[in-house]
């Protein structure tokens, strides 16, 4: 017990002193939340939009009354069309429309495609109400939207934040073998550790210790970080969070061991953890959805542990219902991995480099 | 001469060799560049290539010889369920009640199947959908109208994505419900019509967008990781000692440095226009004066922000904590992989402060593919005051132990 207590005051210390881990452990989560969470946040939604509009046609009014009704959007109206161009390029407004009597011209730079279909989608929406308006008509259907689930109030970075956590803990996990282990065994720390009387377990068990302690730190910050500075509203089950931070953990440590065992030159582990790491960042909907990709990525990404293991703290923040028993499945995969895999790990950590 | 010409030779000898520095010199460009081009090749197509799992249940029951809209919305999303043009999949997988189930018992189901992700939205037409339309379009000076409702599951895209293909599709329905009672003049009908801006004429692809980008992010983290790295750990490791025991000087030892820079850049460069061009099917011609011109000056701008890093932190570790610290906001505010729209006052002021949202800007617009957003003056004028500035500190507090 002494030695494990010994052994995990000896790792805590390590972390401390890494400033370069320490940056991506605790630093990058939140400047993910603070630029992705500006540059993206309002994606999809018409709220705040800036909408330039140049009316030449007749039945003026009239648009201008119903786009007054979609709300929400912050109008500015040109005199022609090439002022309402150079004002879409330089970004004063975000995408235009002209009426000339008989074509609703959208105006939108190509080049903002990933916020265009949102544009094009007020434009549909103005078209349709306007169509009606100049013939004298309200519309019939109303078509109500009813967001089922828990996630009924989740914006996009409330979704997008479970995944940030999610990959701030496979990075921990991944990294705690396939950086920090390796790099000790490269500079022969672990053979002269080895040849002290410390079992090798023991090592191990510091390791997973203190990464699940820094791992539940910087989460915690995180989340603190994104409901204090961006207001998002998360009901957290904190069993459920609990168990998913630890299935996560020791399961990325689990792919951290089979990346030491496959490498042959433990240097090349990092960065092969790397590739991984920012496979799965991308493949993975933490930051772009899954379901704009093409099929043969979205296959891809449905081998990707870092799916589910944002999926599972999605259903522990309250940002989307899942299944019990998928949750609970995911999570005793993850926890499986780690177990079947941590024991190699040990006796990676006596056997000889291979050259 | 030679002696820069050996400095210059030995620091690309030395990435070559260094199995972690060419990772990240010239496999991760590669590697994002790749990837990014992938996860984003489907943009623009409303929905893709997927197939939405989508449930109708229509309760209305329209009386014998009364108007009937409803099926006309079961057969629009009846239609999105068959295969789409070429043979591809439906853009719909569409669920309806058998004819023996009850249909409320049914909407339950498929409403729980929802919230768990196994559908991505359930279309409910409540009954006397029709008998209301009519009495709507009928209607005058009072406000009626004929509910629909569409249920999405929170929290997942693939709902968000399917919603707003519904929309599209319940846009036209006033109007074909207009029609078919004579209410609605066709002539007078306003046209849709979509107009691009921002590529001067040319298809917009995503590949020609994000190749600049992917370029000076390479040439960004070269400066930002290698200039640091090689000069605090070679001052920790007494190696820029060892060179000043030689008779090389410092300013020969930055030229051969500047120049090893440079054609490291270089040889990244070709390699990501190659996998862009070939791979990938990328039309921008980074091959011109002017773009070249930027090239040079995003390389000599990342050196100097090296220098900065490297003159204001202690050890070697520092240098690439900070490095780490200010790659990705200086790559992702500085539009390298996407554009960027609106932003925060603070977030603004930190892109416009960035030198590489002017380096983007004006290497995008000098091939001709694309507008500026940034005037060109400015796209110049920020890398340079940047360099000034940076070289400035640096040739104030970098040490490099060469005191003999």
């Amino acid at each position: 017990m002494t030695e494990l207590r010994a052994l995990l005051a000896a790792e805590l210390r390590i972390f401390v002193r890494d400033k370069t881990s320490l940056t991506f452990t605790f630093l990058f989560p939140l400047l993910f939340i603070l630029i992705f969470g500006s540059l993206m946040g309002g994606m999809g939604s018409a709220e705040g939009r800036r909408l330039g509009l140049v009316v030449v046609g007749g039945d003026a009014e009239t648009l201008r009354t119903v786009v007054a009704q979609i709300g929400q959007l912050e109008t500015t109206e040109y005199v022609a069309p090439a002022d309402l161009d150079a004002a879409v390029t330089s970004r004063d407004v975000d995408f235009g429309l002209v009426w000339d009597g008989r074509t609703l011209t959208t105006v939108v730079d190509v080049r903002r495609f990933e916020e265009n279909s949102a544009y094009e989608e007020i434009a549909r929406g103005i078209a349709s109400r306007f169509n009606l308006a100049i013939q004298g008509r309200e519309p019939l259907v109303d078509v109500e939207k009813v967001v089922e689930g828990s996630g009924a109030s989740a914006d996009w970075l409330t979704r997008v934040l479970p995944g940030i956590l999610a990959f701030s803990v496979l990075s921990a996990g991944l990294f705690a073998v396939a950086g920090h282990i390796t790099s000790m065994k490269q500079r022969r720390l672990l053979d002269r550790l080895v040849v002290t009387p410390m079992h090798p377990v023991n090592l191990v068990a510091a390791v997973v210790v203190s990464r699940l302690g820094v791992v539940f730190a910087s989460t915690l910050i995180t989340l603190a970080a994104a409901i204090q500075v961006f207001r998002v509203e998360l009901h957290v089950h904190w069993v459920r969070y609990v168990a998913s931070v630890v299935a996560a953990t020791v399961g990325s440590m689990g792919l951290g061991t089979a990346i030491a065992l496959v490498v042959r030159q433990p240097s090349s582990a990092g960065s092969l953890a790397n590739v991984l790491s920012i496979t799965m960042m991308f493949v993975s909907g933490i930051y772009f959805p899954v379901e704009i990709m093409p099929a043969f990525l979205r296959a891809v990404s449905a081998a990707m542990p870092l799916r589910y293991m944002a999926d599972a703290l999605r259903y522990a923040t309250g940002v989307m219902d899942m299944s019990p028993a998928r949750f609970w499945a995911t999570n005793a995969v993850l926890l499986g991995l780690g177990v079947a895999l941590l024991p190699v790990l040990s006796r990676y950590l006596v056997r000889a480099e291979r050259r | 001469m030679s002696a820069v010409l050996s400095i210059a030779r030995a620091q690309v000898a030395v990435t070559l060799r260094e199995r972690i520095t060419l990772f990240w010199f010239l496999v991760f460009p590669l590697f994002v560049l790749a990837l990014m081009t992938l996860v984003f090749s489907n943009v623009g197509e409303d929905g893709g290539d997927m197939t939405f799992e989508i449930t109708l249940v229509n309760l209305d029951r329209p009386s014998p010889g009364g108007a009937d809209f409803s099926s006309g919305i079961a057969e629009a999303l009846r239609h999105l369920g068959e295969p789409r043009e070429g043979g591809e999949d439906p853009l719909f997988a569409l669920h309806v009640p058998g004819e023996d189930v009850e249909p409320h018992a049914y909407l339950d189901e498929e409403l729980a199947a929802l919230r768990v992700g196994r559908r991505a939205a359930v279309v409910v037409i409540p009954q006397g959908f029709s008998e209301n339309a009519a009495r709507a379009a009928f209607a005058s000076g009072e406000t009626v109208s004929s509910k629909l409702s569409v249920h999405t599951s929170g929290g997942r895209t693939s709902s968000d994505l399917a919603a707003s293909i519904l929309d599209q599709v319940f846009a036209t329905v006033d109007r074909e419900i207009l029609t078919r009672l004579g209410l609605f003049d066709a002539g007078r009908s306003v046209v849709l019509a979509r107009r691009e801006i921002g590529t001067q004429g040319r298809e917009f692809r995503y590949v020609d967008f994000l190749l600049p980008g992917v370029v000076l992010m390479g040439f960004l983290t070269a400066g930002l990781f290698s200039v640091p790295g090689t000069i605090l750990f070679g001052r920790e490791q007494k190696i820029l000692r060892t060179y000043w025991v030689t008779p090389l000087d410092v300013p020969r030892y930055f030229a051969g440095f500047a120049l090893g820079h440079v054609a490291l850049c270089a040889l990244q460069f070709a390699c990501v226009v190659l996998l862009g061009r070939f791979a990938f099917g990328a039309r921008v011609d980074l091959l011109q004066p002017v773009p070249l011109l930027y090239l040079v000056l995003a390389a000599a701008t990342s050196l100097a922000i090296g220098f900065l890093i490297a003159a204001v932190a202690r050890t070697g570790n520092a240098g690439m904590a900070i490095a780490n610290i200010v790659n990705m906001p200086m790559m992702f505010l500085g539009g390298l992989f996407f554009p960027i729209g609106e932003l925060s006052p603070a977030l603004r002021a930190a892109m416009l402060a960035n030198p590489v949202t002017y380096l983007a800007d004006g290497l995008r617009a000098s091939t001709g593919a694309e507008a500026g957003v940034l005037p060109p003056v400015a796209t110049v004028a920020v890398p340079l005051a940047w360099i000034a500035l940076c070289v400035g500190v640096a040739a104030f507090r970098l040490r490099l132990d060469e005191k003999r």
